[in-house]
């Protein structure tokens, strides 16, 4: 085996660019050719590539990719917890890009059939959003672009963190993920990141666990001043917030009493891409409005 | 008809019946292929197509049907032993054992392990079956007489401890939404050659064995003292037929998670149509259960294409109302 390696190695003489690049989950992948029919299997994934200008190069998406619009035009292959192994087949596919949450049987049972994937991991910060992007560039060979955008996308931090040096005070949040239920980010997640940078104090950011369900106790206890709910539209935000106007036992919470109950676009905060920094910059205009006013 | 010419008239039919079903799975599926195509693959051997007839479909198709009459036999065995018609591999709580068996394995990293030839995700899947299946016998038979009910409310009340083991289990486990899907409803998705090579062994095996106490299994519904005064050794055939049954369903369950009602239902058919005697009853029932469970996993895969639904559902639901059926009869 190693032999057969080593001569098709020296057979095919490599190409400078030729290497190993090793996914989130420590899976080689050997890069060889500028790969031309790539499948998404996740909606931020999807962003990305089309965020390079690699959009006339995607061949699959799945049900959920619907940003930009261009990516409603290609063919779905399933969910993201569920891709038809046949639909990808049939596609003939040169890269296959997968994003955690995608069943790792399914992933497996792809390489088994000699489809070449590479699996990102959720990563846990703004940092680590720029280290996925730079990996789906040097996997798909768009390295420039990558870095352009990485660049580009640096730079509109910046400027929200500039914006948010004066502080006067951290108001301290409570982000609701899924509308109901009280879940929301602890420790060591993305939108706990996300809250920090935008000049918040996340309730939950102390709890080592990435996605937790809080108690209505807990909720009471840490008195947020602002609530943050992400959901797909204005109508299911509205619904969302009015079950905690009308839950009488938090009638005390300051946010509940301030009505300071705000709406956080799930279609951007939830989606780990590049328009995350759209989200950053919406947190900071909640949490501090008044930075933003001064600069117009 | 005489009984020998309706057996050949069924084997035939379900022959039959097979193979349509095999060329159906071959041609239908979330990518729109016709018989041209599948021609086409025949004859240039085009990769993708390959992949899609030879490595998808194909293999999906063999392992339903390896898993179908694996528990197909195994319910028909089960029946013969508790002499009554209910039993099961999911009734009497094998099935769900089984899963908690392989969950447990995971989840103590040894998932990919194996031991004596065997992988060890089996090992426990039948380790744990055959304890749950033997607590239930024991359970049901402190009573002086052998009752129906006694036997199906320890069945389910074991199944639905070791069902909500199992769930303990993947809830501890983050990210594992699909997988408790397919531990508990069971599916065929990630099909693979490997699970048919190690299921096809040990079908051939227990038939074998099956067939070859047949006559006994034939005694035995005679009651064990007068099957005993027949010369049947009752209890090392009772011990035989437990394992066997139980190796069958912990061998499905551990490649394709618990699918419920087949090996409930398909003896019935069997039996409706070519009579009790279990030295054609367990081989019959094994080729009807594998095309019953090939036609199930057709229609699992393509009524919500290019969405699969668990296997499992569409099993119940054929099996749950034959079920009630059954109990109603009884009455």
């Amino acid at each position: 085996m190693i032999h057969f390696l080593f001569f098709s190695l020296l057979a095919t003489s490599p190409s400078p660019q030729q290497g190993i690049v090793y996914d989130d989950f420590n899976t080689p992948f050997v890069l060889t050719e500028t790969p031309r029919r790539i499948i998404s299997l996740a909606p931020n994934i999807t962003e990305i590539l089309f965020a390079l200008e690699l959009g006339d190069r995607v061949v699959g998406v799945t049900r959920y990719c619907d940003y930009p619009a261009q990516a409603l035009e290609k063919k779905k292959i399933g969910g993201m917890v569920d891709p038809n192994l046949e639909m990808i087949q049939s596609l003939r596919p040169d890269l296959i890009v997968g994003f955690r949450g995608n069943p790792l049987g399914v992933l497996n049972k792809l390489r088994t059939l000699h489809c070449p994937v590479f699996v990102l991991n959720l990563g846990s910060s703004l940092d680590g959003l720029f280290q996925t992007i730079e990996k789906v560039g040097r996997v798909t060979r768009a390295e420039d672009p990558a870095k352009t955008l990485v660049t580009d996308l640096k730079e509109k931090h910046q400027a929200i963190r500039a914006a948010l040096r004066n502080v006067p005070k951290k108001p301290k949040v409570f982000l609701s993920v899924y509308g109901q239920g009280l879940w929301t980010c602890g420790e060591g997640s993305y939108l706990n990141d996300l809250l920090v940078q935008a000049g918040g104090v996340n309730i939950a950011g102390h709890i080592p666990r990435r996605w937790l369900q809080l108690n209505r106790e807990q909720l009471i206890h840490e008195n947020p001043d602002v609530v943050i709910i992400m959901a797909k539209d204005k109508e299911r935000f509205f619904q969302a917030g009015e079950s905690f106007r009308a839950d009488s036992r938090l009638k005390d919470v300051r946010a509940v009493k301030d009505n300071s109950i705000h709406w956080l676009d799930e279609n951007i905060a939830g989606r780990f891409g590049p328009r995350l920094i759209d989200a950053l910059a919406a947190v900071a205009r909640i949490l501090h409005p008044e930075m933003f006013e001064v600069r117009k | 008809m005489k009984p020998g010419r309706k057996r050949v008239t069924f084997s035939i039919t379900l022959l039959l019946m097979l193979a349509a079903s095999l060329l159906l799975s071959l041609l239908i599926g979330a990518v729109r292929t016709s018989p041209t195509d599948l021609w086409d693959f025949l004859l240039h051997k085009d990769q993708t197509y390959r992949t899609i007839f030879f490595d998808l479909r194909l293999c999906r198709a063999l392992l339903a049907f390896l898993v179908g009459a694996s528990l197909s036999l195994s319910g028909a065995i089960l029946q013969g032993y508790f002499q009554n018609p209910m039993a099961d591999p999911f009734v009497v709580g094998v099935s769900s054992g089984a899963s908690f068996g392989a969950v447990l394995c995971i989840s103590l990293g040894l998932g990919a392990a194996s031991a004596f030839g065997f992988s060890l995700q089996s090992l426990f899947a039948f380790g744990v079956g055959f304890s749950l299946v033997s607590m239930v016998y024991l359970l049901s038979q402190t009573q002086a007489v052998f009752k129906v009910e006694t036997l199906l409310l320890t069945g389910i009340a074991a199944g639905a401890v070791a069902s909500s083991l199992t769930s303990f289990l993947l809830f501890l486990r983050s990210d594992s939404f699909e997988q408790a899907v397919f531990w508990l409803l069971g599916s065929f998705t990630l099909a693979d050659w490997r699970q048919v090579g190690m299921v096809a062994p040990y079908l051939a095996l227990c038939l074998l064995v099956a067939q070859w106490l047949a006559k006994d299994m034939n005694l035995l519904v005679l009651g064990d003292e007068m099957a005993q005064s027949l010369g049947s050794p009752v209890a090392r055939v009772r011990r035989i037929f437990l394992a066997v049954s139980t190796l069958l369903a912990a061998v499905s369950v551990s490649v394709s998670g618990v699918i419920g009602f087949v090996g409930l239902i398909v003896p019935h058919w069997v039996r409706m149509i070519i009579g009790p005697d279990h030295r054609y009853l367990f081989g019959l029932s094994a080729l009807t259960g594998g095309t019953f469970l090939v036609l199930c996993d057709l229609l699992a895969r393509t009524v919500l294409s290019p969405t699969e639904l668990p296997v499992g559902i569409i099993t119940a639901l054929f099996g749950a109302p034959f079920f009630i059926y059954l109990l109603h009869k009884r009455r």
